[in-house]
């Protein structure tokens, strides 16, 4: 049997979002093991634009545009999808460990008892077949587990799981027509779009995260302007949440987010399990705290024992001017 | 009213645990707690037992024997009945097994409302609830942060969606998962905790009841876990010296770009 490959690609202000671009490079190589087709699929309203991005990395970009799609919903955006993977026939459908993807792919799942593997962060081959790495216990275990060879896969991933490989070969773009069933028994009532954050939490490269050390809500001014500096966001631990200085969206660990961006810095955050088990796959730890003896310190890879408050001032201006030079 | 409850009883996150020599199993240290998130779904069923009166709240799990205690933590809080549904015959990791037992068990039992978690804390899967929705043919809202009863056979739910907050109103028979912040889970009470002690709970075979929505035995999963291991390990932190604060962040911009090269 074939084992092509079709990814959910997830938008964001109409463009898609780096962890499927993750997720389109990841099933490149699976798709190569297999020797099948690499396709994505896009639902959604004025999603055409962001199919053209999609493309160079796909061999299929399957397009739903409709109107009645602009606002997600797990109903209406099933339908969709079931009729897609009915139709193209994939083996293993791959999507993101987001919002959307925790709501949406158990749905489908039954629908064809698929092998569902949800929150994974990696992949590799076992002789002829693929098996999907996933952390247990907030990641004190990491766990192997093998697809049944019949069953069709469905598997979500972290964001910031894989790298974006570079652009390819353009593929071919095909629009399908949408039969959209939506569940009778959920009526919209509102929907008030959040702050527009720069980038996703999950999904950002780097995060700068405060703790109880940071004293009140307005030091985190300066949390801020260093996030903006590098491009990333300012996550916060459960005390802060809280405390009500940030809000519980920002909130890193096991009760709030599991991130893993390339570089976390931790400033004034003692390093309690329930934290560390949100961040503990970052590539790189840094964590700058007055004591010495905070247990932080044995998860991080670079750190600073000093007081906050004089060093946050200096780091920033240093970074600054390292970006500056880049 | 019925309101079911499905709750899991997890280990507790400074539970040791060890994985087997030939990395098939784990054994973990017999420290285990309700699932975070389940207790806010407990807690929300008893808000709208409080509300409406006629409601009756069965709490229900697929797990074995040691699950008793946390379902007694359930009943103490303020669950009317509790059920386990038992595991040790059909142990299994499949989250599409375990949505057909429970979806089975709501058939059988008759419900207007299933609340659970938004997801588990040792496996952070976040499958199950909607795969027993799927199952029963009901809507699900998944991370409620809010719940109101509206009449006759409605509620008003608001959750969290990419982008933003959404309130839906949804018919009931339905299931919703519970987000941090729908309430205040409450602390038991004494009196709670000796009511919890002297109730019976049911337990059931699975291979006892019908099960409608498809095979349950461990031949028919499509899921294997090959093997477990650690995750690899960090090297020993370097602390960057100097003599002053601006010393020291120039010297870890320099390693951050230089050595780690994430800059
Ligand atoms: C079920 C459960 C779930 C939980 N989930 C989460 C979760 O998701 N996320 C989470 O973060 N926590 C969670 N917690 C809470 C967790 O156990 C800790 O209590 C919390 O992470 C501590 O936050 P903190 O590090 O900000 O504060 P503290 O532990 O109080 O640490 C403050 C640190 O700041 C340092 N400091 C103070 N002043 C300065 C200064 N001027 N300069 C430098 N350093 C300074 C101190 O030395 C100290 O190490 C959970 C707890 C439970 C029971």
């Amino acid at each position: 049997m074939s084992k092509d490959v079709l990814v959910f690609i997830e938008c964001k202000d109409s463009m898609p979002r780096k962890a499927s671009l993750e997720l389109l490079s990841a099933g490149r190589q699976i798709a190569a093991k297999f020797s099948s087709g690499l396709s994505a699929v896009l639902i959604g309203s004025g999603v055409k634009r962001a199919a053209d991005v999609v493309n160079a990395y796909s061999d299929k970009t399957i397009v739903v545009d409709d109107e009645a799609l602009t606002d997600y919903g797990w109903d209406t955006t099933s339908s969709v999808l079931q009729d897609i993977v009915k139709k193209y026939g994939p083996m293993i459908v791959l999507g993101t460990s987001s919002m959307t993807g925790k709501d949406l792919f158990p749905r489908l799942a039954v629908r064809f008892e698929a092998a569902m593997i949800s929150d994974a962060v990696g992949f590799d081959f076992e002789g002829d077949g693929l098996k999907i790495k996933k952390p247990l216990y907030g990641g004190k275990v990491i766990s192997w587990i093998a697809p049944g060879t019949d069953a069709m896969l469905m598997a979500t991933f972290r964001p910031n799981s894989f790298a974006v490989s570079e652009p390819g070969q353009k593929g071919e773009i095909i629009e399908e027509q949408a039969n959209i069933r939506k569940n009778p028994g959920i009526k919209v009532i509102s929907f008030k779009k959040g702050e527009s954050k720069k980038v996703d939490l999950q999904e950002a490269d780097f995060i700068i995260c405060g703790g109880r050390g940071m004293k009140a809500a307005e030091h985190f001014s300066l949390l801020e302007d260093i996030g903006d500096i590098m491009g990333g966001r300012v996550g916060a631990s459960r005390t802060v949440v809280d405390s009500k200085w940030r809000d519980y969206d920002d909130q890193i660990g096991k009760s709030g987010k599991t991130v893993s961006p390339k570089l976390y810095i931790g400033c004034g955050i003692s390093g309690a399990l329930h934290h560390i088990m949100g961040m503990d796959t970052s590539k790189v730890i840094v964590a700058i705290n007055k004591d010495p003896n905070a247990p932080i310190f044995q998860y991080a890879d670079y750190g600073i024992v000093d007081d906050l408050f004089t060093v946050l001032p200096a780091l920033k201006d240093e970074l600054k001017e390292s970006r500056e030079e880049s | 009213m019925n309101v079911l409850v499905f709750v899991k009883q997890v280990a507790d996150t400074e539970a040791r645990i060890i994985i087997s020599s030939d990395q098939k199993s784990l054994e973990i240290e017999n420290k285990y707690v309700v699932n975070f998130f389940d207790e806010f779904a407990v807690e929300e069923a008893i808000r709208v037992k409080e509300a409406l009166k006629d409601v009756e709240i069965t709490v229900c799990t697929f797990a074995p024997a040691r699950a008793t205690e946390a379902l007694r933590t359930t009943i103490a809080m303020g669950a009317d009945k509790a059920v386990r549904i038992d595991s040790s015959k059909f142990e299994t990791d499949d989250p599409l097994i375990i949505a057909r037992i429970l979806a089975a068990y709501a058939k059988r039992e008759g419900f207007d409302l299933i609340l659970c978690g938004r997801q588990a804390m040792d496996d952070e899967s976040a499958n199950v609830g909607a795969m027993v929705a799927e199952f029963l043919n009901i809507p699900h809202v998944s991370q409620i942060s809010r719940l109101s009863m509206l009449d006759p056979g409605r509620a008003e739910v608001e959750n969290e969606i990419e982008g933003g907050k959404k309130v839906s109103e949804v018919a009931l028979p339905a299931l919703f998962t519970a987000q941090k912040g729908l309430n205040e889970p409450r602390v038991p009470l004494i009196t709670g905790v000796m009511k919890a002690m002297k109730t019976e709970i049911t337990v059931l075979d699975p291979a006892s009841f019908e099960t409608p929505f498809g095979a349950i035995d461990n031949g028919s999963s499509n899921i294997r876990v090959l093997s477990y291991e650690l995750p690899a390990k960090r090297p020993s932190v370097r602390i960057i010296e100097g003599q002053t604060p601006r010393d020291k962040a120039k010297s870890l911009v320099k390693l951050l770009g230089d050595e780690a090269k994430v800059l």
